[in-house]
């Protein structure tokens, strides 16, 4: 089976019989991701049964159509484990009348592993706050039902501040784990998934930044980081160091328009560019900044009178709150001003990051960008 | 009206006002320019809505409540409605979106109004509840937000209360005596005396 889900498709295919928890922030909206695995494989003809227990059938119904998705199909059913809690009468196939009783619970959601080719439990996590931890032995059962009866159970749990050993029960029961996070920093500036653990196959681990699409679902894209600071800091030789291809549009040795550089980076796949530092650019910067995830700027260290310009075209670029590091470049000249002394000079936060590089020589500069995957990887929801 | 920073509770018996004045709290920060999100868990989106249209200011909705009664109601450009009070997860993600685009249009101020916390917690378990509000509390003093969440007294155990009081950063407390209304905030860092006030159609007077 596969999940339906962009570059993660190309890694893995789920055998039959296997366990795969989508691991979401809860500031993200992740029961998506359950769904698009679900309507992936009603389409491949798979036999399915979608858990609902915080909203009804009908807006299970609803969620589906809005990413223009057609489940009513033979081989899709639901199991209602909502309306009880409301008080309703349910006409779906699959009806849990007490969702606060966990046996009742327990036996229905067998019964559907029992009948399905996969399961999708949305979410396990409202389980446990509904009927307390018990859920979790129930959940080894559900495990070695479908490792027995050959289905597929994709569960989504959503990370609030659990207990650490909650957590860790659900993540070593899953065969495979994909994080479903949001890069945070003040507000939610991207969102991400990605491979944590998978137990069937030898991956490496990749991340992806998606957006939702209705219709559609969801869909990868690629980050944007922009390089920035003055004329002849060295922006263009940052960004040809760090990209593995990377174009420039130069007039006479410097930048008129826009460096373009890509980077396969610790799972990420990354586009940089790199801003002009002439002022008659600057309405290009704001544009830039607008759509980028965060920031590096490069300034000079021997020359200290060009900070001011440099502190300029920071506010110019994140003034949406992005984050951002600074590289100290030409730290190989002489009269090259220490980390320190930039940041006493530009009062820069001590909490924001000063990297010495020598970027002509690709010293320092994979640290640089380190420090702002660091930065902004820091507020996600990882345990 | 009230000057107060983060997460404050309004706590109160039923029938004193509370609703009344936090939407008035609410309406004072947007005509200062603040943006607004306003999480209503008894009322429908429409209905909010409805009661401040003679006040000419905008705002958005997380309707909680439309969705159990009519499982067809659409979005609108004011309104994003969640499946139910259950979908915590569903009030988390679009609290951080409308603070997110409000944050991105370049409006840094916001105002969030959950009316009421106490719904919720008649719907889910406290210790769910108090995982929620530790995402949702950390967010609001991550962009210095200002949110405002109503508790019935009387509806809930003391140690709920308790427990509720240590995660915001105050609580305006309201009263009734002798036919008056009395309020007071309490913070830890100030403590007002008990100031009386009345309600006049929509308007609370200090």
């Amino acid at each position: 089976m596969k999940l339906g889900l962009p570059i993660i498709d190309e890694l893995i295919d789920v055998p039959a019989g296997k366990v795969v928890t989508y691991y979401v922030d809860p500031e993200v909206e992740g029961d998506v991701f359950l769904m698009q695995t679900t309507q992936k494989n009603v389409e491949d003809g798979y036999k399915c049964c979608f858990v609902t227990t915080s909203m009804s059938p009908m807006t299970v119904r609803n969620r589906f159509k809005e990413f223009g998705w057609d489940i009513n199909v033979e081989n899709f059913s639901i199991l209602d484990a909502y309306s009880g809690i409301v008080g309703d009468i349910s006409n779906e196939k699959y009806f849990v009348r007490d969702p606060s009783n966990v046996e009742e619970l327990s036996d229905t959601v067998k019964m559907t592993i029992a009948e399905n080719d996969l399961v999708a439990i949305c979410s396990l996590s409202t389980m446990i706050d509904l009927c307390g931890e018990d859920v979790l032995e129930h959940f080894k059962e559900w495990c070695k039902l479908a490792s027995l009866n050959d289905s597929v159970l994709v569960v989504q749990f959503i990370a609030w501040p659990y207990d650490e050993k909650i957590v860790e029960i659900v993540k070593d029961l899953s065969n495979a784990v994909i994080t479903v996070g949001g890069i945070h920093h003040r507000v939610i500036l991207g969102q991400y998934y990605g491979l944590l653990k998978v137990d069937w196959t030898d991956v490496k681990g990749k991340s992806v930044l998606f957006k939702l699409v209705k219709p559609g679902g969801v869909r990868a894209y690629i980050p944007k980081i922009l390089v920035t600071g003055p004329y002849n800091a060295g922006k263009s030789t940052f960004v040809h160091a760090i990209s593995e291809r990377a174009i420039s549009v130069d007039r006479l040795g410097t930048t008129v328009a826009l460096d373009h550089g890509h980077v396969e980076y610790r799972g990420f796949s990354i586009d940089v560019f790199g801003t002009p530092g002439q002022e008659r650019f600057d309405p290009i910067l704001k544009v830039l900044g607008g759509e980028a995830l965060g920031v590096i700027l490069i300034v000079d260290s021997t020359k200290p009178e060009s900070f001011p310009r440099a502190k300029k075209m920071l506010e110019e670029t994140t003034r949406f709150g992005l984050p951002y590091v600074v590289a100290a470049n030409k730290q190989d000249l002489p009269n090259a001003l220490s980390p320190e002394e930039i940041r006493k000079r530009m009062n820069l936060p001590d909490d924001v990051p000063i990297i010495p590089t020598v970027a002509n020589k690709g010293i320092g500069v994979y640290e640089v960008l380190d420090a702002l995957i660091d930065l902004l990887m820091r507020w996600s929801y990882e345990h | 009206m009230l000057e107060f920073d983060g997460n404050v509770m309004i706590y109160g018996l039923p029938l004193i006002g509370k609703t009344i004045l936090a939407r008035n709290i609410f309406l004072s920060k947007l005509k200062e320019g603040y943006g607004g999100v306003y999480i209503t868990t008894n009322d429908t989106g429409e209905d909010v809505l409805d009661w401040f249209k003679d006040f000419d200011v905008n705002f958005k909705v997380i309707d909680c409540i439309s969705k159990t009664i009519y499982p067809d109601s659409a979005d609108t450009e004011f309104i994003k409605r969640v499946a139910s009070p259950i979908d915590l997860t569903g009030i988390s993600v679009w609290t951080s979106r409308f603070l997110d685009s409000y944050f991105r249009s370049g409006k840094r101020d916001v105002i969030i109004l959950l009316d009421s916390l106490s719904t919720l917690l008649m719907y889910t378990n406290p210790q769910t509840v108090y995982r929620f509000l530790h995402v949702v509390t950390r967010r609001i003093r991550a962009t210095k937000a200002k949110a405002l969440y109503i508790v019935q007294k009387d509806m809930h155990e003391e140690r709920t209360i308790t427990t509720l009081k240590h995660m915001f950063d105050g609580v305006i407390e309201v009263k009734e005596e002798s036919d008056k209304r009395f309020l007071r905030f309490i913070s830890s860092t100030q403590k007002t005396d008990w100031i009386e006030f009345s309600i006049d159609g929509k308007t609370v007077v200090i």
